[in-house]
This record gives structure tokens, sequence and C-alpha cells, in this order.
């Protein structure tokens, strides 16, 4: 009995091991192969596992929601904007949709860009697309009704949309139907010049039956366009969220089902597809996008459940996927995240206001191991809100390497700079010699920080104790207590960092100091946040750093940074330069990435190597942080596609 | 008993609005402002002024700036919705709206208690005609060569959490004999109709209703066992075998009737599961359920949502209660309600 006990447990033990492990069967040579290589046939299919489940809202734009897999479903269905992006992430016009973007700056101040269509372009139902199409768009998300039924779009951007969003207007004065391929939109004064400003011209076609069952058609009134027919109801509207095998659509790929029970969307070939900016077809028959889950998605990429996952940055599912690659079967293409994880300070209260203490906490952090530990070699550091796929990056990687800042590993520097601004008492107004750092400060810089000292001469003392708040369950708040707030490092240099571990939503109310969820959020209590960013392809910093005391209380300048310097580049960057002066902006870009690496209001922590991995059948398949999944899938091809 | 029942009604409606006004409280203290997550992504695109205002409309909207009995009774149906002027709640059959689907939440769950009941009746029915012979049988056969391997085989299964039963499973069943998928609830892309579609999602379920009901055996089948070994030590299963009845006679009528007491309890509480769904199931095997759905509310701070599913346990836990203690009654004259 107990040589059958210990054999049991044996086996269950082996089992529990060989499960955790991630193991993926050897492929077996086959004796009958021959040197010709054998192109296995295999259906026209991809199937692509997404950890973020699908909602099946596919509604125009992110006017409701935005699920990152209904966003790449929306994309796939939609690619008909006259503007895009290309491979590197800048905005071009697309020539397969229209021969050009006029624009005119207007004596109010307003601009209006005029886009020709070009004739020709259908619907994946074969109905032709007009400008009034392109118009609807404005119409339909502008519109009450579709504010009714939850849309969120802003209107002030576009010149009479508020009052046409409002009611008060039943045409909208800021877009035009000028003939049958043309249409004109016309943005407020207050947001142009903008160097992304040809992303205004961009509308999507809709398919009016989609959205309304009265017999819509788009004709230009006295003041601007509207709808002649009947009147959107916010229920249609809404509807045609939750429409998939009969949408209609105009991009590479059409719905052939969702199914929301089975976490399932099921996405064909659009034959009517003219091609994206470049003319490129997909040749890939069918897409289908399904759940996955991390535990198993390695199981299920090798048993076929699951043929792409896609980004993946942990450290363990990088490694896991490598080893397949090199069992055989599987290829991935690695890309550089286009954001980061960080510290975030708060720079008017408190230890974090003096940009001293700021580099301190760079210097006492070996970042280049942090990043190598967190991301288990599949990370770089950064120095600077930037990402390394970035066209600006890549061109000023000469200017970087001369004059950004690195903050490398030194805590002998950092005692240094704290000597140098005066971090040299301790609680008692005498020399520093072991403990916390103390320095006297001014009423001013005193603040109502609470752990300051008043020494019976009437000197206010600030200890260099900085409280840090991480949110629950975080790996990053665990590497930074063992590598910086208990470092011995730390403690050397006379510094105190103190973690408070809360939730998410805690640590956003302290961020924003939002008094509405409770007084206490509404004192400035946190002076370092550790957190993550993504940038997209529009680089806009504008307000991030703002001094107007309307747009800090809101929350646009989460830092409490308040340099002019700063907040005026963020500001020119975008605002200030015509879209055609790239060589403008791309210096403006590069002095606020140098003032912002000099005043360190974060300290970027890492950026991850994503790696998507694929079977090897899968053919020109090239992604990036900047071109997705959606985006690089139309080039590709599967090898023996039947 | 009809009194008794009346009676058990009242004070689960009682017992619902208590916990249901504690359960909204205890959401509603969580520091989280669904109004600026809301406009969070349209930030960049607004000016101060058209961002506040907006905002101060969002709060008014949700309602966040009233106290909390009044947002409750507003939420349950007891008050007037300030928008609509209308009682709009609860009670009306509004269970409120998903911010994380942007739609109601009466739209989100049936797709969803569809799937956990697909799955969980399959389980339940197959543990349960696995679990009540095996522990009668090892009972009657106590310490015999079966009972002791089921011993051991149980303690094992009643011992690894059914997260690493499942991955065990899957690496048999799906990777090594390849005889199951890992993932999904149907073929992906296949558009199968009918029987077809039936067989398919059957096929599908497979494996996951082998980890449940593998995961379920230990401990129903122990506690059976240890009943019915209660039950067969009685002198009233003495005096049976002493009249000459026959051994099956004694076991199904004698003594599993006397063990159905406590096991009764276990059983309804495993068919009210039914409805409840597996955060750790679903999630592992990529099934949509309603264990998925409270998860990804509680994840997404969609209270909402959450509390719906919340007051749905709490009504079918309610209920569940009122059956067991009538069940009781059935199975055992003595405790019999007839007042």
């Amino acid at each position: 009995m107990k040589k059958f006990l210990a054999l049991l447990l044996a086996a269950v033990m082996m089992l529990s091991l060989a499960a955790c492990g991630n193991t993926v069967e050897e492929p077996v040579d086959d004796p009958a192969s021959t040197d010709e290589p054998v192109v296995e046939s295999r259906p026209n299919r991809l199937i692509y596992g997404s950890t973020t489940e699908i909602s099946g809202d596919i509604g125009p734009g992110a006017w409701w929601t935005n699920n990152a897999t209904d966003k790449m479903i929306r994309d796939l269905i939609n690619d008909y904007s006259p503007i895009t992006y290309n491979q590197g992430g800048e905005l071009i016009v697309n020539p397969t949709i229209c021969g050009g973007v006029e624009s005119v700056l207007n004596e109010d101040g307003t601009k209006t860009f005029t886009v020709k269509i070009n004739e020709g372009l259908v619907f994946s139902n074969g109905e032709p697309i007009t400008a009034a199409n392109y118009v609807a768009y404005a119409l339909i998300g502008y519109s009450p009704a579709a504010a009714e039924a939850g849309a969120k779009l802003t209107a002030a951007m576009v010149e009479g949309a508020t009052e046409y969003q409002n009611g008060e207007a039943t045409e909208l004065s800021g877009v035009h139907l000028i003939d049958e391929y043309t249409y004109s939109i016309t943005i407020a004064s207050d947001y142009v010049p903008y160097f992304y400003e040809l992303s205004y011209a961009s509308l999507t076609p809709l398919y009016i039956p989609m959205y309304a069952s009265a017999p819509l058609t788009v004709v230009e009134g006295e003041t601007g366009a509207k709808f002649e027919g009947g009147e959107l109801v916010a229920a249609e509207i809404d509807a045609a969220r939750w429409m998939y095998a009969d949408a209609v659509s105009a991009g590479p790929y059409v719905i052939k089902s969702v199914d929301t029970g089975a976490l399932e969307a099921v996405l064909e070939i659009n034959p009517n597809y003219a091609g994206n900016f470049e003319g490129v077809k997909p040749q890939i028959q069918q897409l289908v996008i399904v759940k996955s889950d991390t535990a198993t998605q390695f199981d299920a990429l090798a048993t076929g459940a699951i043929d792409v996952l896609d980004s993946l940055s942990d450290g363990t599912e990088v490694n896991t996927a490598l080893d397949m690659v090199a069992k055989g079967g599987y290829e991935t293409v690695s890309f550089e995240r286009n954001g980061y994880g960080k510290i975030q300070f708060q720079c008017d209260f408190g230890p974090t206001q003096f940009q001293a203490v700021r580099h301190a906490v760079a210097y006492l952090l070996d970042r280049n191991e942090f990043a190598n530990t967190f991301c288990q070699g599949f990370g770089s550091v950064v120095h600077g809100p930037y990402g390394l796929a970035m066209w600006m990056t890549k061109e000023s990687e000469e200017l970087f390497a001369d004059e950004i800042d690195t903050y490398s590993y030194d805590p002998a520097k950092a005692v240094e700079l704290l000597v140098a601004d005066g971090w040299v008492l301790d609680a008692e107004g005498n020399e520093y010699v072991s403990g916390t750092r103390y320095k006297e400060v001014t009423p001013e810089e005193a603040g109502d920080y609470e752990l300051n000292v008043t020494l019976a001469d009437g000197r206010i003392l600030m200890p260099l104790h900085i409280k840090w708040s991480s949110s629950e369950a975080n790996p990053v708040s665990e590497l930074l207590v063992t590598m910086l707030s208990e470092g011995q490092q730390t403690a050397d240099a006379g510094m105190v960092i103190e973690q408070t571990v809360m939730t998410f939503s805690e640590l956003l109310n302290y961020m924003y100091r939002d008094a509405t969820q409770g007084d206490q959020y509404g004192v400035p209590t946190y002076g370092m946040y550790n957190l993550a960013t993504n940038f997209t392809p529009i680089y806009d910093q504008s307000y991030s750093f703002s001094l107007d005391p309307q747009y800090v209380s809101l929350g646009y300048n989460t830092n409490y940074i308040f340099d002019e310097e700063l907040d005026q580049l963020s500001m020119d960057m975008v605002y200030g330069v015509d879209p055609s002066d790239r060589e403008g902006y791309l210096d403006l870009w590069q002095q606020f990435i140098l003032k912002w690496n000099e005043l360190l209001p974060e300290i970027p922590l890492y950026s991850n190597v994503y790696y998507t991995i694929y079977p090897d059948w899968l053919n020109d398949f090239v992604e990036s942080s900047l071109w997705e999944f959606n985006q690089a899938v139309v080039y590709a091809s599967i090898e023996g596609a039947e | 008993m009809t009194k008794y029942v009346i009676k058990r009604i009242g004070y689960m409606i009682i017992v619902f609005f208590v916990v249901s006004f504690l359960m909204y409280s205890v959401y509603n203290l969580i520091p989280s402002d669904p109004a600026r997550a809301e406009l969070e992504p349209l930030k960049q695109t607004l000016k101060p002024a058209e961002y506040e205002e907006r905002y101060q409309q969002l709060r008014e909207e949700y309602g966040l700036d009233d106290p909390i009995p009044v947002r409750y009774a507003r939420w349950m149906g007891l008050a007037k919705d300030t928008r609509t002027d209308t009682f709009h709640g609860m009670l009306q059959g509004y269970f409120g709206f998903s911010q994380v689907y942007k739609k109601d939440v009466a739209e989100i769950i049936p797709d969803r208690m569809e799937n956990t009941i697909f799955i969980n009746i399959f389980s339940t029915i197959l543990a349960l005609g696995i679990t009540i012979p095996l522990g009668i049988y090892c009972a009657v056969h106590k310490k015999g060569k079966i009972d002791n391997i089921t011993q051991v085989i149980t303690i094992i299964g009643y011992s690894i959490p059914v997260y690493i039963i499942a991955l065990i499973f899957i690496w048999i069943f799906a990777v090594w004999l390849g005889i199951f998928p890992v993932t999904g609830s149907q073929t992906p892309g296949a558009d199968y109709t009918g029987m077809r579609a039936f067989l398919d999602r059957l096929y599908y379920i497979c494996l996951p209703v082998i980890v449940m009901t593998f995961g379920s055996l230990g401990g129903m089948t122990r506690y059976v066992r240890a009943a019915m070994i209660e039950a067969l030590s009685q002198d009233y299963i003495r005096t049976a075998r002493a009249k000459g009845l026959r051994e099956k006679v004694v076991i199904y009528s004698h003594a599993w009737r006397n063990a159905l007491l406590p096991v009764i309890t276990v059983i309804i509480g495993w068919f009210l599961g039914i409805f409840g769904g597996s955060v750790i199931i679903e999630n592992t095997f990529g099934l949509n359920g309603m264990g998925a759905l409270y998860y990804v509310g509680l994840m997404n701070n969609d209270f909402e949502l959450a509390l719906s599913i919340q007051m749905f346990y709490i009504v079918v836990s309610l209920l569940g209660q009122l059956a067991m203690d009538l069940s009781y009654g059935l199975v055992d004259p003595r405790v019999r309600v007839d007042k």
C-alpha cells in the first residue's frame, strides 16, 4: 500500500510539474522526407489569440468604448479614411482614397480642409462610396441622437458642431458637401495650427442605412451639411454598434460573425476592398479572433487552437516563445514598446519639488539592472518621454548620445547633488552625520508637508523623506522596493522612500488630488508614484505641463511641475508649427525632450521589447509598435493556403 | 406549510433589502470616479471649460454627488430617476448600465448565463452521478481495497486546487493526447448549425466539465461516505438486518434515506452553483460565463454590472436556503413543517 501511495504521489507531482512547464512537443522527423521541401496545404485562415475579450462594440471610432480587441476589429473593417498612418507612424494622405487634401486658413482663424474622394470606391456590399458617406460620419457622430445613445465625441473642434450636437442647429456649419466626391471640414480657431491637423480632415465613410431606418440623404443646406428625409434615432444608432454579418463597411475585411458568447469574431476578405495606402490587399481569407488566457495560451498555440500571440512582454512568456521557435515551426517578430514604465513625481511639494532630489533618486536606481531584471532581458531603458520606434527618436540618436543625461547608477553623485542642494542637516538642525537628511526650507517651500520639523529658533526643516504611492499586486513596485526604497544605497544617501500600497483607484485619487472622493485626496500627500505610459502616433504633450491653474485643477498636469519653458515647448511643438514644417517640429521636440530630461518630472524605468509569435507558414508578417497586427496582416500570406 | 413559506419569503425580502443596501454601500465606498474615468480618453481634445462641464454633467448623470441612501433608492427603483422622472431600478427590471460594455446589464447577462448553465449542468449531474454511488459503495465496503484507493485519490483531488487540475488535464488531454481542445467553446471559424453546432459545443466543454467534475469528486464522495458510515452504524440498521431484509433494501431504503439529510444541503448547494460560474475555470478555458463576467466587472470598477450579478447570487442563495429547508421535510418526516 505504501509503495502504491508513493508511486501515485510521484506521478501526480510529475504531472503537476509538466503541466506548469508549457512543454511543447518535439517535432518528429519524417523518415520519408526528401530534400525537396513539401508544402503542406492548410486552410487560408489565421487564428489570433487575444487576452482582451471581445465586447462586440464595432461602432465607428471610439464613440462608445475603446476595448483593444474591438478596436482591432473596427480597424480591420474600416480603412477608407483619406488620412492614415504609414509604417513609421507618420500621418499621410491615403492615395487610394483621395488625391490630396487642401487646407485654407480663414480670416477668422478657423481652418478649412477640403478633401476630394477618388471615384470608384465601393462599400463591402458593392454600393458606391461618395463624399456624402464621409459627411454622414460627422452628421451622425455629432448628432443629438448619438449623444443620447451615449456616444462621446468632442464637438468643440469642428465649427458649428457644438450647436448641432446640442440641437440648436439642424445643419452642421463646419462640414460641407461640395459635390458628389468632395467634402470640406472647418476646424475651430482654438485648435489650429496644429502639427497633426491633417488628422482633422479624416472622416470614415458610413453606410447610412445602417444607422437609420428612415431614407436619409445628405444634402448641403444654407449653412452646412444636413440630413434630409427623416431623423436620426438614438436606438437605431446604438443598434448599429452590434450589427455584424449585416454590417456594411469599407476595409480589408468584413465581419462574418461575432459571437460574444463564445468570445469569437470571424472576419473574411472584403472582395470590394481597393487596397491600403500602398494598394496592398489582404491574402488571408479568414481571420478568427478568439479569447486566450495567459495560463494556457502556449498550449493553445502548440495545438493549433491559436496561431498568433501578439505583443508578449513578460520575460517568462517571451522565453517560452523563443523555446518554441528554437524547436521549429514558429517564428517571432520583436519590436520596442512605444512607451515605458516609470516613476512619476509630483513636483510642487515635499522633497520631490527639488530637482536635485529627483536627480538623486535617478542616480540611486540602477535602471539598466532594473529593466534587465524586470523584463528578464527583453527590455531597454529610455531617458525621456519617447519611444524607440518613433521617427523623431530615430532622427535624434546623435543628439541624444551627446546631450541627454542618462542618470547612470551613481550613489556618490546622488549624495553630491543632495549636499549641494542643502540636504546637509539632521533633525535637530545640526550637521548631517547619519540617518535621514534634512534641509532648511522657506515657508513657501515647506508648504503643508506633514513631515516638516520646525525648530525652536523658527527654522523649518524638511526631511528627505519621500512618500510613495504604489498600486497593489504590482511587480514593478516589488522590484522598486528591493532596488530602491529598501536599497542600502538609498539609506546611505540619507533618503527615505516610504511605500504605501493602495488600490489603483485610490492611487489615481491622490494623483489627481480629487477631493470629490474624500477630503484626504485633496491634500498633496505622495510625491512619488509608479505607473506606465504609452504613446500614440500623434505625439501630443500639450497641456500636460500647463501652468494654467484651471488645467492643473482638472488634472492635466499630474506632475504638478510648473516650468514655463517646458510648458511652452510642449504647446509650441504641436500648436506652433505648421504641419509641413517637419524640421521645425523635430527641433522643438528635441528641445522638449532635453528640457524634460533636465527637469526629470518622471524617471523612465523600462521599455519592453515585445514579441509576437506565429507559425512559420505565415509569410511577410512584419509588426511594430507603430504598425499593429491589423495593419501588418494585410501584407501577410499563408504558405500552402488552400 | 403555506404559512411557513409565506413567512420565510417575508424574511427573505427583508434580508434582500438589508444585504443589497450593505452591498451597494460597500461598492460605493470604494474611492473611484467613474465620471473622470469616462472622460480620461477625451482629455487631450477638450478645453478646460468643456472638460469641466462634461465632468459635472457626468457626475450628475451618474448621481455621484447624492448621498448613498438616495442613490440606493434610485438604483433599487424605490425613488424616481431624476433624469427620466420615473421609477427605473432593480425592482422594475432595470439592472443598471455597464461602463465597460456600454450597454444595459440585462443585455449582457443572458449569453453568459447560458454558457455557465450549459457547463455546470453537465458537471453537476456527472459529479453527483459518480460521487453518490461511489460514496455509498465506499461506506458499505469500508476499509476495502477500492475504499482505500478512493480515499487516496479523493484526498489528492480535494487538496489540489482546481487551477492546477485544469493545467494538468489540459496538458494530458489536449497537448499530450490531443483528444480535446485547449481553449474556447466552439471550433474557431466554423459555421456549424443545428445538431452539428450542439455537438461541437459539447466537444469543447468536455475538458472543462471533466476538470470541474474531477475537482468536486473528492469533497462529495467523502461527504457521502461519512454520512453513510454514520447511518450504517445506527441501531435501526442492525434491526433491519436482523429482520432479514435484503442488504440492498437496508442500504438504499434505510441507511441512504437517513444519510441524505446532511448530504442534501450540499446537493442543493451544487445545483444553485449551476448559475454561479467559476472565475478560474471560465478564464482558464476561455469560456464566457458568469464567473468571468463578474471578474470583469470587479476588475474594471464596473459596479452596476458587478452589483447586479451579486444581487442575482443573493436571490439565488435566499431561494436556495428556502429550498433546502423545505427539502429536509421531504426527506425526513420528523422535520416536516405543517404549520
